[in-house]
């Protein structure tokens, strides 16, 4: 203690705080709070989800001409359950969307795995980064030009001599979806790296030399420890991704339209013709909520497991 | 030694391959379109592709004089920050209940928050078409400003209750007992204590506002309300096709500005992408 | 400055009691200590004093003023936490400032009394630092002041120094020791470690299992064990607690014999300080196990049947492993406890 700091604070200053009255919360209102700090958000979330969801289902109860609206009961359902574009929109996004997500985790996994230990990783990190950064729709016309009308791609398989001449990219279906394809993977393979880098260097170092003292090579390291070890991250980021992925829409609309014959026609490209290009908004309606309820069960069983097992 | 050395050299190859061909993956077409960006209309779609076009500033002439980019850039703007606004007053209250309160249906909040994420946007599509027809708020800003809101709004929330989850309980307890109540512990102690996570969400929600594209197609129906992001979809000339110089140029001015944000974050991202659920 | 008075207080989580039926009294000034085990009840007891929990059952009395429901933020107590709680985004200057703030203190006041509190403390140059640039002991230091500032009724101390390293415990101990002789505050001071709770209490109140197992000074709960808890629960080796058999004056147990007073009877543990054993004698015949010099003692275990009874031996005394070693315990420090655990008192 330093002497000549006052060995006592005096009482007179003591004396001055001002007594409040005591608080008393009535446990009615200390239940009630946490819901209070909740309302707004979930009011709001409940508009923009509950209401479009009721109004969905009774919308799609209807046929729906500009503004008269005709009762049909099921009468949308049942056309659209023997709708062969739906079935084909539904079959499209499940094609194109497991071979991009495919492409995608291998892809960032084997970068992530090569990546996490270098010494740049900073750089590394921000350049792969970039194509997630730019626009979707700008990235849709960056392959729209690269692969049908600028023509590089062709150019450039013609330059290594794989192909001859000039490929209509839109006139077979394969090669179609292959375009739309290769611009999920270029855009947002990044996400799934970003997050792999993380779950890697997050990983418990001791672990890793323990295995490398015990005469592990990197390659099985990775596969038999490290790999296991981020599973609960892998789960999640493919949950997210695997969502975002089913919800395409912008490159459909930019590069192919649907094109050819349908065949790289999604289900969000579906509901937006059908409603705002045809104006069968019942017929629309009746799509979304069989999509909602997709949703709803892939929510409720995939989602809800991943986030779970997310946590620690 | 010399065999471990060997395998240790070839190694390294095979890493800087693998790394360096993804690179160029990733930046040869940004190049590319780069170059698109400054070179004469003439030289875009030829019949043989042009690596090295004549520079030009064709497409910045044609943005300045033709296209009202200031009032796109504005409306993108207004719609986005105004959106990131509403998400942090909603959510911050939202994201403590949830991290810091014990009550009944905790988990099940949580999850619907967290659902609503999941929901594709053309499901909702032509509700919320007709529900801003009904408010007047078709082809306005304000419209695009509340949809963006809603989209971002579980994201935002589940974000900043990832980092208030890490802030210690004492520091709470001690404010109550130093004579806080419950919002100014929110204001001065748990808001300051998780700004990294605050920032993180708003820049995240910030960029997924500005590539938004589905509901500003529908909402923005004339120019009035175009954001950057659907202006460039409309962006042909009408008979004359697809002006690619102009996309081009326009894309890479959004790019730069959430490229710098990112750069900020970049030790948050992959939390901040993955709602939390993976720490950094 | 405030007494406080525990009436039947009860903390029930669902099934699980946390803190049963307790009462207690502490007085105006006192330093008080609550010690046990992790789990024993003694830190949700100080949240319920502070007003951080609420008791499901009991009144809460300080300065004579009924606080069983009052907000932990009108309480007037001061609280300083195990982790020190520095608001992190604040000056150690803001954080000492906090408090005053927030009791609606006239703002002309609160500069000389934060340097005045900080002056207390030693940390007058640190004020303009944030927690994170401070060490341990500079942050608790801190944490210090930020209690003393507002001159609360009570302090309450939530082991304040069970992060710090020995060196430094221990001076803290001192300052914390001094400042509240100095400032005459109520403290309640919850620890496991009972080197803490016998230097600095006025009186110690043991919990274990959500009870209370005695209430006394230093040389009361020392000297004086109410049961086998607070016996093996205190000392540094604790007491040895030999289970044996007495009969008509006489205590048995494998290789351990002592004489009993005759009121003691049938199963009972023997308890016994190792400071009161020495070498040689006849109580305990049994091998050397082992041999811990510390420099300024030596500590000697031995095992007797299957039991290892711990003897504090002379400085210099050295002995190999498994050689026969005989025991005598100081007759006048010997306690017995009955099959309940209780202390065996004679009849008074």
């Amino acid at each position: 203690m330093r002497t000549d700091a006052p060995s006592v604070p005096a009482k007179g200053v003591a004396q001055a705080i001002p007594k409040p009255a005591p608080r008393r919360r009535s446990p009615a209102l200390r239940r009630a709070f946490p819901y209070i700090l909740l309302a707004p958000a979930l009011a709001y979330l409940l508009v923009i989800t509950l209401y479009p969801g009721l109004f969905a289902i009774y919308q799609s109860l209807f046929v729906v001409k500009f503004l008269t609206w005709e009762w049909t009961g099921f009468g949308n359902y049942s056309a659209i359950l023997q709708d062969r574009e739906f079935w084909a929109a539904l079959g499209n996004t499940a094609l194109i969307g497991a071979i991009s997500l495919t492409l995608q985790t291998v892809i960032a996994l084997a970068i992530a795995y090569f990546a996490y230990r270098d010494p740049f990783i900073r750089g590394w990190r921000i350049v792969y980064l970039m194509p997630m950064l730019f626009m979707p729709s700008a990235v849709a016309f960056i392959w729209k030009l690269a692969f049908n009308d600028g023509r590089v791609i062709s150019d450039l398989l013609g330059r290594l001599g794989l192909i001859e001449g000039n490929i209509d990219w839109l006139g077979s279906i394969p090669l179609a979806r292959l375009t739309l394809i290769v611009a999920d993977v270029w855009q947002w393979t990044p996400f799934l790296f970003i997050i792999f880098v993380a779950a890697l260097q997050g990983q418990d170092q001791e672990i890793e030399e323990a295995a490398r003292l015990d005469g592990a090579s990197w390659p099985s390291i990775f596969w038999n420890i490290s790999l296991p070890m981020m599973r609960p991250v892998i789960v999640v980021a493919i949950t997210l991704r695997g969502i975002d992925i089913t919800t395409m829409f912008t490159n459909v609309f930019v590069m192919t339209q649907g094109t050819p014959g349908g065949a790289t026609e999604t289900m969000s490209y579906f509901i937006y013709r059908q409603g705002f290009r045809m104006f069968n908004f019942g017929y629309a309606s009746a799509a979304s909520v069989l999509m909602l309820i997709l949703t709803v069960i892939i929510a409720q069983t995939v989602v809800k497991r991943a986030f779970h097992s997310g946590k620690k | 030694m010399a065999k471990a050395r060997k395998s240790r050299g070839e190694s390294m190859l095979l890493r800087y391959l693998v790394l360096g061909g993804w690179a160029l993956v990733c930046l040869l077409p940004i190049l590319w379109f780069l170059s698109i960006g400054f070179r004469p209309r003439t030289e875009v779609i030829t019949p043989q592709p042009i690596y090295w076009p004549t520079f030009s500033l064709d497409a910045w002439h044609l943005l300045m004089s033709d296209w009202p980019i200031a009032k796109y850039l504005r409306n993108s703007v207004i719609a986005v920050a105004g959106s990131v606004v509403i998400d942090l007053m909603l959510a911050i209250p939202a994201a403590y209940a949830l991290a810091r309160y014990e009550f009944k249906g905790r988990e099940d909040i949580g999850f619907y928050i967290l659902s609503t994420r999941m929901m594709a946007p053309a499901i909702v599509a032509v509700p919320i078409f007709f529900l801003f027809k009904t408010l007047g708020l078709l082809d306005s800003v304000w419209a695009l400003m509340l949809i963006y809101a809603a989209i971002n709004l579980s994201l935002v929330t589940w974000i900043i209750r990832s980092y208030m989850l890490d802030i210690p309980k004492e520091l709470e307890d001690a404010a109550r007992t130093d004579g806080a109540g419950d919002l100014t512990i929110l204001r001065e102690i748990i808001v300051p204590a998780c700004l990294p996570g605050i920032i993180t969400a708003a820049v995240i929600a910030a960029i997924f506002a500005i590539n938004e594209f589905l509901f500003t197609l529908l909402i923005a129906s004339t120019s009035n309300a175009y954001t950057m992001s659907v202006a460039l979809a409309n962006f042909t000339g009408g008979s004359d096709g697809i002006i690619y110089n102009a996309i081009a140029l326009v894309s890479f001015i959004a790019f730069v500005p959430i490229l710098i944000l990112v750069i900020l974050i970049q030790k948050h991202l992959s939390r901040g992408l993955t709602m939390g659920a993976v720490k950094g | 400055m405030a007494s406080i008075h525990l009436q039947n207080i009860e903390k029930k989580y669902g099934a699980f009691v946390g803190v049963q039926n307790m009462s207690l009294e502490i007085a105006d000034e006192e330093f008080l200590v609550l010690l046990g085990p992790s789990g024993c009840g003694k830190t949700t007891t100080m949240r319920m004093i502070a007003g951080l929990e609420l008791p499901t059952g009991g009144k809460i009395v300080i300065g004579g003023e009924e606080m069983t429901e009052i907000d932990a933020r009108d309480r007037d107590v001061a609280m300083v936490f195990q982790g020190y709680a520095l608001y992190p985004n604040m000056s150690i200057y803001e954080n000492i400032r906090f408090p005053l703030r927030m009791r609606g203190i006239p703002k002309a006041e609160h500069d000389a009394r934060i340097r005045q509190a900080a002056d207390m403390v030693e940390l007058g140059s640190f004020l303009d630092r944030k927690p994170g640039a401070l060490s341990g002991g500079q942050r608790q230091r801190a944490a210090l002041a930020r209690a003393v500032v507002r001159q609360p009724q009570v302090f309450l101390m939530d082991e304040p120094l069970s992060n710090l390293d020995a060196k430094l415990r221990q001076s803290m101990r001192v300052q914390i020791k001094h400042m509240q002789r100095q400032l005459k505050v109520t403290t309640v001071y919850v620890t496991h470690d009972q080197i803490e709770a016998m230097t600095l209490a006025d009186r110690i109140v043991i919990m274990n299992k959500g009870a209370i197992q005695q209430v006394g000074t230093p040389d009361q709960i020392y000297s004086d064990p109410a049961n086998t808890f607070v016996a093996g629960f205190i000392g540094s080796p604790p007491m040895n607690l030999i289970e044996g058999v007495a009969q008509n004056g006489r205590f048995v147990a494998p290789g351990v014999t002592a004489a009993c007073p005759g009121y003691v009877q049938g199963r009972v543990t023997l308890g016994v300080r190792p400071e009161d054993c020495h070498v040689g004698g006849d109580n305990v015949q049994g091998m050397v196990y082992g041999v811990e010099p510390t420099g300024d003692t030596t500590y000697l275990t031995v095992l007797a049947g299957t039991k290892k009874i711990e003897v504090k031996a002379a400085r210099e005394y050295r002995s190999d492993i498994d050689v026969p070693i005989s025991i005598t315990f100081d007759p006048a420090h010997l306690y017995f406890f009955g099959e309940d655990g209780q202390r065996i008192r004679g009849a008074a």
